[in-house]
């Protein structure tokens, strides 16, 4: 069995995961509103009360590819002066979901 | 007789209040003269509760540590004790699904060994309503991280059969043989291919197993007045000191020199279950002052795998079936706990910006959109953000310091380093005396009418302390000691603390303002990193994610007790420059890169040493 259920929701601030969440099962967040959940009932239950869609873990990864490549792409058009700064606006890394 | 001070080469300290309760003073004895009480600091053995399995079972097989642990099997139908087939895994914080078992079953309390990503069960059975339609297994199978795999079977089939060590070299011992049969006597041993015979016990029965297959410990657990306990030395067994108290469908864990027992009932299925804990010291049976928070029988024990001062208790049995997860530590501190929900998102996603004020009061201003600083700020009401008056000067990488309605805020970076204080007075932004020295990524502390400013970049690392009056900054002749950007501070302008940060790369120092020099500690973090925020003061702080090279952002969380620094569960989303405000026990982070405006709020218990006092009863 599958170690998370993958999907995207849109954190809607408070309430929308709380240390009882926390406490049930994994959850962590990722650039595109892509959510990785433990796989359980609750957390399949969160996921849907959050209005989640459910994605596979590739179509998880492409969403999170695609924010991470823009954002780089962003990063890469800054002037030399914004980037050549160590420790400070560091260019996004790309990211592997678990 | 022979005294404190022969048997230490001290004398009895003479103090008005106790010491500070660290690891530093473990086992020293005071007097003291305000309560009158000669006291000690000692080791604590506490049940605390921890992470819920994600689903409610009992009698699975089980093993691993407290922050890599397992289980797999077991049942959670009282009518039908048909089996599961399901594995979950613990991080230390939370369970997560793991791979199913090939054949369903329950009956393995007690059973397994190995760790999370190379573990082996064997046994178990299934059964309908009435007992004797039991199906018994000798069935084993492998785990490796992901997947299990059926292996050589034992020579018999038996349920409940205690197991230990590695899964290239385990021991099965005892066990049941089947429905109202006789338990055995049996011992094999596996080595990741095969099973061979070890030495018979001396008690044929079902035990608890501690240790490993070399020098194993089996504490009885079949029988309500049994109190029995064996040692194995790779080929013998025997029969070492009683327990205390005799009770049935207990779970142990630990190793044959340090273990530890807990739960179970005394007289048979449906009578109470016991909180009692007791531990075994390789020489006799002692009853913990640490009793389980929640009553339980038939739950699986995690632990085996460590080093005995620390385990955990899964899901088992009480009225119904349990999903609680218990920890136990031996330690002279109470663990550090807690977690994280989702706050209010800010009105403007941004990161490095500047923050004031506690958890339900915050004031959040400045930073970073992802193409340009911004001069927006906020203030947050423990639900959400409401957009306040702009700070004067947009930057980024900017300080703050203060409460919701009085702070400041200094320093950071426009296109250049700036020097640029702006006052707070609850309705707007005014523009104050300049820092002497123009910088970004510094830290602060303090308040609006007395602040310290320290660390940060100029055209290089700079460990420069200034501090603030309420009207003008004065630069102070002690620099930190570690010149760095992107650290954390907390605390007041007499009393603060520097964490983490980059030199030439991310640092874990940690440093204290005493309000007139600085003195780089010996604890340092867990995690190197930069971009931190924190929270809290001198002596109680909390790190909040960061980011380190070839990690990039996180979510760990570590708190600092005044003498280390402990990690406890992570943050939801992984992100660095987030602005930090509130308490060690009840802190917010906001914002953050990658760029976002989600806000997570923490409610935590801190890691506490509590002395005792010494009486002569």
């Amino acid at each position: 069995m599958a170690l998370f259920i993958y999907g995207t929701a849109t954190n809607t601030g408070k309430g929308f995961f709380t240390a009882e969440d926390r406490r049930n099962f994994f959850l962590r967040g990722f650039p595109g509103n892509v959510w990785v959940v433990g796989n359980s009932e609750k957390g399949a239950l969160w996921l849907a009360e959050k209005n989640g869609v459910e994605k596979t873990k590739a179509e998880a990864q492409a969403i999170v590819t695609a924010e991470v490549t823009a954002a780089q792409a962003a990063w890469d058009a800054l002037p030399d002066e914004q980037k050549n700064r160590p420790g400070f606006n560091q260019r996004p890394t790309a990211i592997t979901l678990p | 007789m022979t005294t404190y001070n022969e048997l230490a080469g001290l004398r009895v300290n003479y103090v008005s209040s106790d010491p500070t309760l660290n690891t530093g003073n473990e086992g020293q004895v005071w007097y003291n003269s305000t309560t009158g009480t000669l006291r000690s600091l000692v080791q604590l053995k506490a049940w605390s509760a921890a992470g819920n399995l994600p689903v409610a079972k009992n009698e699975a097989a089980s093993d691993g540590t407290t922050t890599a642990g397992w289980t797999a099997g077991g049942s959670n139908t009282p009518a039908a004790n048909t089996g599961l087939n399901t594995t979950e895994e613990y991080s230390g914080y939370t369970w997560a699904s793991g791979g199913n078992l090939n054949t369903a079953r329950t009956g393995l309390g007690g059973s397994g060994f190995g760790t999370q990503t190379a573990a082996a069960v064997s046994g178990g059975f299934t059964q309908g309503p009435s007992g004797p339609t039991r199906v018994m297994f000798a069935n084993t199978e492998e785990y490796n991280g992901s997947a299990w795999t059926s292996v050589t079977s034992m020579p018999t089939s038996l349920s409940n059969v205690a197991q230990c060590g590695i899964q290239t070299a385990g021991l099965s011992f005892g066990g049941g043989s089947g429905y109202a049969l006789p338990s055995v006597a049996t011992t094999l041993e596996y080595d990741g291919t095969n099973w061979t015979s070890g030495g018979n016990l001396n008690t044929a029965a079902v035990y608890q197993a501690a240790g490993i297959q070399t020098a194993a410990l089996g504490m009885l657990a079949n029988d309500t007045t049994g109190k029995g306990t064996e040692a194995y030395n790779g080929s013998t067994w025997t029969a070492v000191a009683n327990r205390n108290t005799g009770r049935a469908q207990i779970v142990g864990f630990g190793t044959q020199a340090l273990a530890t027992i807990a739960g179970g009932y005394s007289a048979g299925p449906g009578s109470p279950q016991f909180t009692e804990t007791e531990q075994w010291d390789g020489t006799a049976w002692s009853i913990s002052p640490a009793t389980l928070g929640t009553a339980t029988r038939t739950g699986m024990g995690i632990g085996t795998q460590g080093s005995g001062t620390s385990g955990l208790l899964a899901g088992g049995f009480s009225t119904n079936y349990l999903a609680d997860t218990q920890e136990f530590n031996s330690t002279i501190f109470s663990p550090a706990t807690g977690a994280w929900a989702s706050g209010g998102n800010l009105n403007t996603a941004r990161s490095s910006l500047a923050g004031a004020g506690t958890q339900t009061a915050s004031l959040a201003f400045g930073g970073y959109n992802g193409t340009a600083n911004v001069t927006s700020s906020e203030s947050y009401n423990g639900t959400s953000w409401t957009n306040t008056p702009s700070i004067n000067t947009a930057r980024r990488e900017i300080q703050g310091e203060g409460t919701q309605t009085a702070a400041l805020g200094f320093g950071g970076y426009t296109t250049t380093q700036s020097a640029a204080t702006e006052s707070w007075n609850g309705s707007s932004w005014t523009s104050v005396n300049s820092m002497n020295t123009a910088r970004n990524g510094l830290a602060g502390a303090g308040t609006q009418t007395a602040g310290l400013a320290f660390g940060g970049f100029t055209t290089a690392n700079t460990g420069a302390t200034e501090s603030w009056n309420g009207t003008s900054w004065t630069t102070l002749p002690a620099s930190m000691n570690t010149a760095r950007r992107g650290l954390g501070g907390v605390g007041t302008q007499t009393a603060a603390l520097a964490f983490g940060g980059f030199t030439t790369a991310a640092s874990n120092a940690t440093e204290s303002w005493n309000g007139t020099s600085w003195t780089t500690l010996p604890a340092s973090m867990g995690t190197a990193r930069y971009g931190v925020a924190g929270a809290g003061i001198q002596t109680a702080a909390i790190i909040m994610g960061g980011a380190a090279p070839g990690l990039g952002p996180l979510t760990i969380t570590e708190l600092w007790d005044g003498t280390n620094w402990t990690s406890v569960p992570p943050m939801a989303n992984a992100k660095d420059n987030r602005v930090g405000s509130g308490t060690q026990t009840a802190a917010l982070a906001a914002g953050g890169s990658p760029n976002t405006a989600a806000t997570e709020e923490w409610t935590g218990t801190p890691s506490t040493g509590t002395a005792s006092t010494l009486t002569t009863s």
